[in-house]
């Protein structure tokens, strides 16, 4: 008998990051080691409480913890929001297919994230500059609705957009006092040249509606739809493909995902809803 | 052109070919291919015998149905041979309603499961605990508590005589009885009992029971096979509306845009009994629950039915529309699911169409979209 597949990990949250209104950042430290890939998420149960699925934002290279952003969105994690430093948690996983990074090695990478989406796009940007020399380029083309609500501001404001080989772009939808940047949805910021698209790949993930339209215009730019990787939002419960509730037509997002490319899902009907 | 019984099996055929991995439970059913027959005159010593080695489930009348409940050795008891598919969905057994998930964080041992039989299973079952067996027995993703069951699961079909207005097995694949699956199964023939061993637990009951059986006579088993012609034919004369021009999978394919599913949709109530009821749906939810001094995760059947089945954290819900759901189920019944494991996820059983508390029947909606594909075929 193996008991692992629902069986959680006991993890410990040892740290908790305020990164934005409504986005926490959760670093766990799980019982026994934990190994994952970039893009695989896990199921974080809230003891008594209850299961989510997210995808980790650190780095898989950093094996002795593991970092979580989560936004407030629904009962479990608007009680994980309440929680405090040392909160016990459980860990299953990880799930999925993440991004195939290998694939990328030779190109640009075109990267773009909106909102709480930056989450699993910091653990594959973490994994690029580890060996940013492998890729062409990585460019960045980051949204948020306001200033405030960027995640990660620290390193996103600083060191991030200096480092060689990088291509950052940040957008907001509404402006305040500071912001100098660019205002508009992400879309606004996306130009046929910022790549050369016979030689990239474009990765997106954000929510639902930015997916719709960033997906529509990089195939207008000329992008083929296997190129275009998508990290798709779905109710995953099980994490395994067999409870049904994150089904794309035949694909069950948990096990075939959460990363798809385009050509694979474009023919369902509502995977934008 | 009609889609006769031929071309679809040739069709079926085809499909199973392109099954890539097997279950374990296949492999082992392939080992096993030399049948053997043998004969028993009563009912009574069988069960008994049978009910030596753990629980044993047998079919029992309520009102129109029957119904599995634990057998019971007594003089008074009658003992019943059901001629149709129990009301009872086989994946009760396997899979039950709810059940312990996980128990953290100190795990515990899982439950012992004890050796049980069920009695009176017929094709149509044992071709759902082949789809089940698909889900559950990946080799990747094996569920313990499946597996833990099913092992100790000693099955005993039977034929199926006298199927009911709602069975259609004979549109989707099936033929009223069963010729691999089982450890035993039985055809009641006018003097007792046929019995076909196939499995090696089987062959091991037999031989300890060796003194019950006796050799089955060319008679009895000419009488089996013209028994099981006459079901079938009786099958095909239920049925014969129930015709395709098209394999299901390509007309479900090219009508998945049809406005049949909101149509029908419209007389659904949202009862979930369909879904509830079907031998192969098995979706389920996960859900934490907290005791005195430890915390537990549940698992649960769920119904994609359900309006907030897909629903996410943030409210998107891809099929929040009821005319959404009803397609995507019956998709993931004909399509989806033979793409991924090489068999379609409907065994033609009928109960869904029994237990319906609306007004939609999966008979229906496969013969207008039937006709629909036929219209638009003649239009182009």
């Amino acid at each position: 008998m193996k008991p692992t597949l629902y069986q959680p990990i006991n993890s410990e949250v040892v740290d908790i990051i305020d990164e934005s209104p409504t986005i926490k950042s959760y670093v766990v430290v799980t019982e026994q080691p934990f190994k994952f890939e970039t893009g695989q998420f896990v199921e974080m149960t809230l003891p008594g409480e209850g299961e989510a699925p997210f995808t980790p934002s650190s780095s898989p290279a950093d094996t002795e913890k593991m970092e979580i952003s989560i936004m407030k969105a629904g009962r479990v994690t608007d009680l994980l929001h309440t929680c405090k430093k040392g909160q016990k948690v459980g860990i299953r996983g990880p799930y999925g297919h993440g991004y195939p990074v290998e694939n990328f090695v030779g190109k640009e990478v075109y990267i773009v994230s909106g909102g709480v989406g930056l989450a699993p796009i910091r653990s594959l940007f973490l994994t690029l500059i580890d060996r940013i020399r492998d890729f062409k380029s990585v460019v960045c083309r980051y949204g948020a609705r306001t200033p405030e609500d960027f995640i990660y501001k620290k390193t996103l404001f600083g060191p991030w957009q200096k480092i060689n080989g990088v291509d950052m772009k940040l957008t907001v939808d509404k402006a305040n006092g500071q912001w100098k940047g660019n205002v508009g949805v992400v879309t606004t910021i996306l130009k046929p040249d910022d790549v050369n698209i016979k030689n990239a790949v474009a990765v997106v993930c954000g929510p639902p509606i930015m997916m719709k339209f960033a997906t529509l215009k990089l195939l207008e730019f000329g992008f083929a739809d296997k190129d275009i990787y998508l990290s798709m939002e779905k109710n995953m419960s099980c994490g395994f493909g067999k409870c049904g509730h994150c089904m794309i037509g035949k694909y069950y997002v948990c096990k075939d995902g959460p990363v798809f490319t385009y050509d694979q899902i474009k023919g369902y009907p509502k995977i934008w809803d | 052109m009609k889609c006769g019984a031929g071309e679809r099996n040739a069709y079926c055929v085809l499909l199973r070919e392109k099954r890539t991995t097997q279950t374990r439970y296949e492999k082992r059913d392939k080992r096993y291919e030399k049948m053997e027959t043998v004969f028993i005159g009563k009912l009574k010593p069988f069960l008994d015998a049978v009910a030596e080695s753990g629980d044993l489930y047998v079919p029992k009348k309520s009102e129109r149905h029957y119904v599995f409940s634990r057998y019971t050795s007594s003089a008074e008891t009658p003992v019943e041979f059901n001629n149709i598919r129990a009301c009872t969905p086989v994946k009760e057994f396997l899979f039950p309603l709810r059940e312990l998930a996980a128990v953290f964080p100190e795990p515990v041992e899982p439950e012992d499961i004890k050796p049980f039989a069920v009695f009176g299973l017929k094709e149509c079952d044992l071709r759902s605990i082949e789809i089940l067996d698909k889900v559950f027995t990946e080799e990747d993703f094996e569920d313990p508590f499946y597996i833990a069951r099913r092992e100790k699961m000693f099955i005993i079909s039977s034929d199926c005589f006298d199927p009911g207005e709602s069975c259609f097995c004979n549109v989707i694949e099936g033929k009223a009885y069963p010729d691999h699956g089982f450890d035993l199964n039985l055809t009641q023939v006018s003097n007792g009992f046929v019995i076909e061993i196939g499995s090696q637990k089987g062959r091991e009951f037999v031989e300890k029971h060796s003194e019950l059986f006796t050799k089955a006579s060319s008679e009895v088993l000419v009488e089996r096979d013209r028994l099981r012609t006459e079901t079938l034919e009786q099958l095909e004369k239920n049925n014969a509306e129930l015709k395709f021009d098209t394999p299901i999978r390509d007309m479900m394919n090219e009508t998945e845009a049809s406005d049949v599913y909101d149509v029908e949709a419209t007389t659904c109530i949202e009862c979930q009994a369909c879904t509830r009821i079907c031998p192969t749906c098995h979706c389920f939810y996960l859900y934490d629950t907290r005791q005195k001094d430890y915390f537990a995760k549940m698992k649960m059947w769920d119904s994609c039915m359900r309006m907030a089945y897909a629903q996410v954290a943030g409210g998107a819900n891809p099929r929040k529309v009821l005319g959404d759901r009803l397609r995507h189920r019956l998709m993931h019944k004909f399509v989806y699911f033979l793409d991924r494991y090489g068999l379609q996820m409907c065994i033609g059983c009928g109960r869904c169409v029994d237990a319906e508390s609306g007004g939609v029947d999966i008979r229906n909606v496969l013969k207008k979209l039937n006709e629909e594909l036929g219209k638009t075929k003649v239009k182009t």
